[in-house]
């Protein structure tokens, strides 16, 4: 056979071990802190913190960072599902009322059927896990933006919440179910406090935290963790690399509706009674936690940790306003005008660490 | 290398023979046969248009072919998920879905395959494990990186493919498909994504390079398959072919030197360069009489 | 191999399905439930004889509202009793209100009542159905405006009267700063009640904003601001839902304000014997509802109507304390006071 060319292209030799590109040089440690988008929501927190114990003098007392700790908390555990979805690449706009809806659910079922008020909350996880499921199954089969498809849902849980509610109790709150079995098991677990230092904390806080641990656990140091980052970063690259695309997006979907059920039962046992109308707007409120926290709204990048401050952040806000007495007519405004400065705190910081 | 020098047999991995894909009423491919041997690069040319995509996800799993025979180590099959080629040993780097850029190259080089120790509940991530491989293996192709936690989407796009491609070698591809990888890319860097094509090559890899670049493909090619309309038109091994021949092909020449009687009629234009269609006539019949053949001969 | 382990598994989920639903079945309730309801006596209702006729009410409810619903019940309790077709719809955004009028309007109802929140949006549409020979009356909102509007007759206590007379009771409870807690900033009823009690209220009157659609966002907040005033001596809430989880601030705040409230429901009525709310008023939201439907039948029927042209009928408001709660508690129990 006649001779051809040689390939004008052969392996170069593999450099040594300790050779470097050279071209970059290590930053110094607290830069790379700083570029980190927790340590951003974490300052913004502190200067909320600390602006707050200025100018409100009853922050300063152990009860009312209790208070503030639980209005975080209650936002915060519904907060880091959606930020991990986020994360995936997805919005849940349903997820407000689905918090109305389990509890709905729970005491409607536990007080129409005269059962143990337990089966209510078991039915009621059941029927939050599948919502959470039908809204994943929906996104993933049509591929229509996650946005769209809950908006869907958000409707009909909403229209579902008061049509039922109306027509199995006929009025617009659920009965009085405090005197079945098992409601004070089920509110010891869901919705009791313990004492610290003659300071009464509520439970929600120590869940918060809990699962706040587990979440950045799982984002971080697990198979799942990368698949979230994956999926929410490129999904046709995911997929293409054998990724459960599918099976990632509908489970966490599924967290949505986990911490819906949770929240929900919380609400259950603390009120007794629940309101048809609630819910709507929640969801918002648990969206722009997750982005003060970090999570960018394209997907593929954010944390768990920053969900928990800016939870945090909203809550000493919401609450820091009343505690400082200002004028009551520009709350909303108030509320808007310090989320935006610790956005843009948040904003600086990595900016300044990204810069230098 | 001379052609007795085949390193794993002359068996070829993946075998085309007279494959189509039809959509409806539209043959997008027909007639194509094509042999992927180990440590030889087959490159696929042809314009936009001429099919190179419908073959290329014929081969790594993405759509099923509608004609003609696709084999596997010898045996046929009929692939429905990109994961089961992968699981053959057919990996595709595509131009555009190679990596997610916001996840630190380490991360992203184990996508789909992470190493994970500890029991259930706690099975965790062998961060330490992947990040120590991954820099092995990358070095091993010739890329290094200062840094492995940094967003591969900082890389620049030939560093970027390059991660792809050990990832490919890496996890125990035997068959590594490039689509165009360097379309998007400029010279420097298409000649780094060259130097990984032969690394992995020569590692024994059969690879299937797909491009609209004739220069690029010649640089690296032992067989060359060029397609036009959905069809062959021209299969030869490197020893048959110039690096003319091949640019007259991929541009159009063999119509260009039917029109020449035409366009010497119009004044201003220059025929003087291009080929008589007897020139072109050698390669040109080859292609059209004994495809399958053919890809054997080198 | 594969089919077996696949029916293995069928088999055990329906297995696990049944053991629950067994174990659902059996974990009944000892106390409460449905099962302990009071059975409600509903006689059945005598049916009028006269003609058919469609009444539309068209009032400014959110969805979900407590207090509309009880308007609603007294009207469908007119409804039944006087062989009338009700057709309710509501919207708080006074354009939509007025688009719902219309639409009534256009169905060729034979009566309209609706509420005043904001008289100006509803001025033109109220011209058209008089045009077209269509009764309206007015209740609830708009006492001194119906008159102008051209309205037949008006049923109710306006939101601010109501406001004024639980100012009045507060000084006589000798209270010296209260709080008014409003679930829904922007909402006219709500604001004009916390006017009314400002109006009457010797002593100071703070306005609080809370999120209702979050009720632990209700309770932090209420206990947040007693934390920050330790000088408030009550709490106003504008729904019955609102005062029970102010009960709960005020225990977590330590506070030793007492809690009154704007409408009734079922638990508060059970809080008010307790002690845990000093009282609540009551503007008799199903009597509103039920006299604007059966005042149109009247006039239809008979040509009568109340008021001569001038007067409003007045509704209430009546004060629900310890010392009559238990008259009222049957009724709340069944959801219609």
């Amino acid at each position: 056979m006649t001779q051809h060319a040689e390939p004008a292209v052969t392996t170069p030799p593999a450099p040594g071990p300790k050779e470097t590109d050279g071209r970059t040089s290590r930053r110094p440690l607290a830069l790379r802190l700083m570029a980190r988008p927790e340590v951003g929501v974490f300052l913004g927190a502190v200067a909320v913190y600390v602006f707050f114990l200025v100018a409100a003098p009853p922050v300063r007392d152990g009860a009312a960072m209790a208070n503030i700790l639980y209005q975080s908390s209650t936002i915060g555990i519904m907060a880091l599902p959606v930020a991990l979805l986020m994360i995936g690449g997805e919005f849940d706009l349903s997820s407000g009322v689905a918090v109305i809806t389990s509890a709905l659910t729970a005491s409607m079922l536990s007080y129409q059927l005269t059962t143990n008020v337990w089966v209510g909350v078991i039915v009621a996880l059941l029927v939050s896990l599948s919502i959470g499921f039908v809204n994943g199954w929906m996104v993933v089969r049509t591929g229509l933006p996650s946005f769209l498809i809950t908006l869907g849902t958000f409707l009909i849980l909403q229209g579902v919440n008061l049509a039922v509610t109306k027509l199995v109790t006929e009025n617009v709150a659920t009965d009085d179910i405090s005197n079945m079995d098992g409601f004070s098991q089920a509110k010891k677990v869901f919705a009791s406090s313990f004492d610290v230092g003659g300071v009464q904390v509520k439970i929600t806080i120590v869940y918060w935290l809990v699962f706040a641990a587990i979440a950045t656990w799982v984002l971080l140091r697990t198979k799942y963790g990368n698949w979230i980052f994956a999926v929410g970063g490129n999904k046709d690259s995911a997929r293409a690399v054998g990724v459960p695309v599918t099976f990632t997006k509908i489970s966490l979907f599924m967290l949505v509706g986990f911490g819906a059920w949770f929240i929900g039962m919380h609400q259950l046992f603390t009120f007794n009674t629940v309101q048809s109308g609630e819910g709507v707007g929640q969801e918002l409120i648990y969206i722009s936690a997750a982005v003060i926290g970090g999570c960018l709204l394209t997907g593929g990048a954010g944390s768990a940790i920053g969900p928990v401050f800016g939870a945090f952040m909203f809550g000493m806000v919401q609450q820091g306003i009343v505690y400082a007495g200002w004028n009551p007519d520009w709350f909303k405004a108030f509320l808007g005008v310090m989320l935006l400065g610790a956005v843009l705190i948040n904003l600086w910081v990595s900016r300044q660490a990204t810069r230098r | 290398m001379t052609d007795t020098d085949t390193q794993a047999g002359d068996a070829p991995i993946v075998s085309l023979k007279a494959v189509g894909k039809s959509y409806g009423n539209v043959r997008a491919l027909h007639g194509v046969s094509l042999d992927v041997l180990p440590g030889r690069v087959t490159c696929v040319l042809g314009d936009n248009g001429a099919g190179k995509s419908t073959l290329i996800k014929i081969v790594s799993g993405l759509h099923q072919h509608t004609e003609g025979e696709y084999a596997i180590d010898g045996e046929p099959v009929h692939l429905s998920t990109p994961r089961e080629a992968l699981d053959k040993g057919i990996a595709t780097v595509y131009q555009d879905l190679a990596t997610v850029p916001l996840m630190p190259v380490w991360r992203n080089f184990f996508l789909g395959s992470e190493v994970t120790k500890g029991p259930w509940p706690v099975r965790r991530l062998d961060i330490a494990g992947m990040k120590k491989t991954a820099d092995e293996e990358l070095r091993n192709m010739g890329i290094v990186l200062d840094d492995l936690d940094q967003p591969i989407g900082t890389l620049s796009g030939g560093q970027r493919q390059s991660v792809a491609i050990a990832r490919a070698v890496y996890f125990g591809a035997r068959v590594l498909i490039l689509d165009e990888p360097t379309a998007a890319l400029g010279v420097k860097q298409s000649g780094v994504v060259l130097k990984y094509i032969a690394a992995a090559r020569d590692r024994g890899l059969g690879v299937i390079f797909i491009t609209h670049n004739p220069h690029h493909a010649y640089m690296v090619g032992d067989h060359f398959t060029v397609l036009r309309l959905g069809t062959l038109e021209m299969s030869a091994a490197r020893s048959e072919v110039s690096l003319e021949e091949l640019t007259n092909h991929m541009a159009g020449g063999a119509e260009l030197a039917a029109l020449k009687h035409e366009l010497a009629q119009v004044r201003g234009v220059d025929v003087e360069e291009l080929p008589e269609l007897e020139d072109l006539g050698e390669s040109a019949g080859k292609s059209a009489a004994e495809p399958a053949a053919d890809s054997k001969a080198s | 191999m594969e089919r077996k382990t696949r029916t293995r598994k069928a088999t055990a989920i329906t297995a696990a399905c049944a053991a629950a639903l067994l174990l659902a079945a059996g974990c009944s309730s000892s106390s409460g439930g449905k099962q302990s309801e009071a059975s409600s006596s509903t006689g059945s209702t005598g049916k009028a004889t006269t003609a058919r006729m469609t009444i539309a009410l068209v009032t400014h409810q959110a969805p979900g509202d407590t207090f509309w619903d009880i308007v609603r019940k007294g009207a469908e309790a007119a409804a039944a009793k006087d062989n009338v077709k009700l057709i309710y719809s509501a919207d708080p955004n006074a354009g939509n209100q007025s688009n719902l009028v219309q639409n009534a309007i256009d169905q060729k109802v034979d009566g309209i009542a609706i509420t005043l929140a904001k008289p100006d949006a509803l001025k033109d549409v109220v011209a058209k159905a008089t045009a077209a020979n269509i009764p309206v009356v007015g209740l609830n909102s708009g006492v001194s405006e119906w008159q102008k509007l051209g309205l037949m007759e008006f049923f109710g206590q306006d939101e601010t009267v109501a406001g004024e007379a639980l100012g009045k009771r507060l000084n006589e409870a000798g209270a010296k700063k209260a709080v008014c807690v409003i679930q829904e900033q922007g909402n006219i009823g709500l604001t004009q009640r916390c006017d009314g009690v400002k109006k009457t209220f010797t002593g100071t009157t703070e306005v609080l904003n809370v999120n209702g659609t979050d009720m632990p966002s209700v309770k932090s907040t209420i206990t947040a601001k007693l934390t920050q005033d330790k000088a408030i001596d009550y709490v106003v809430t504008l729904g019955a839902s609102y005062a029970l989880t102010a009960t709960q601030s005020v225990t977590d705040a330590g506070s030793k304000a007492k809690v009154a409230t704007f409408d009734l429901n079922k638990d508060l009525t059970s809080a008010i014997s307790k002690g845990t709310v000093e009282f609540a008023v009551d503007q008799q939201p199903y009597l509103q509802g039920y006299l604007a439907i059966d005042s149109l039948w009247l006039y239809k029927s008979n040509g009568n109507y109340m008021g001569g042209g001038e007067q409003a009928v007045l509704t209430g408001p009546a004060f629900v304390d310890k010392t009559n709660v238990d008259k009222v508690a049957a009724f709340a129990a069944k959801g219609t006071r």
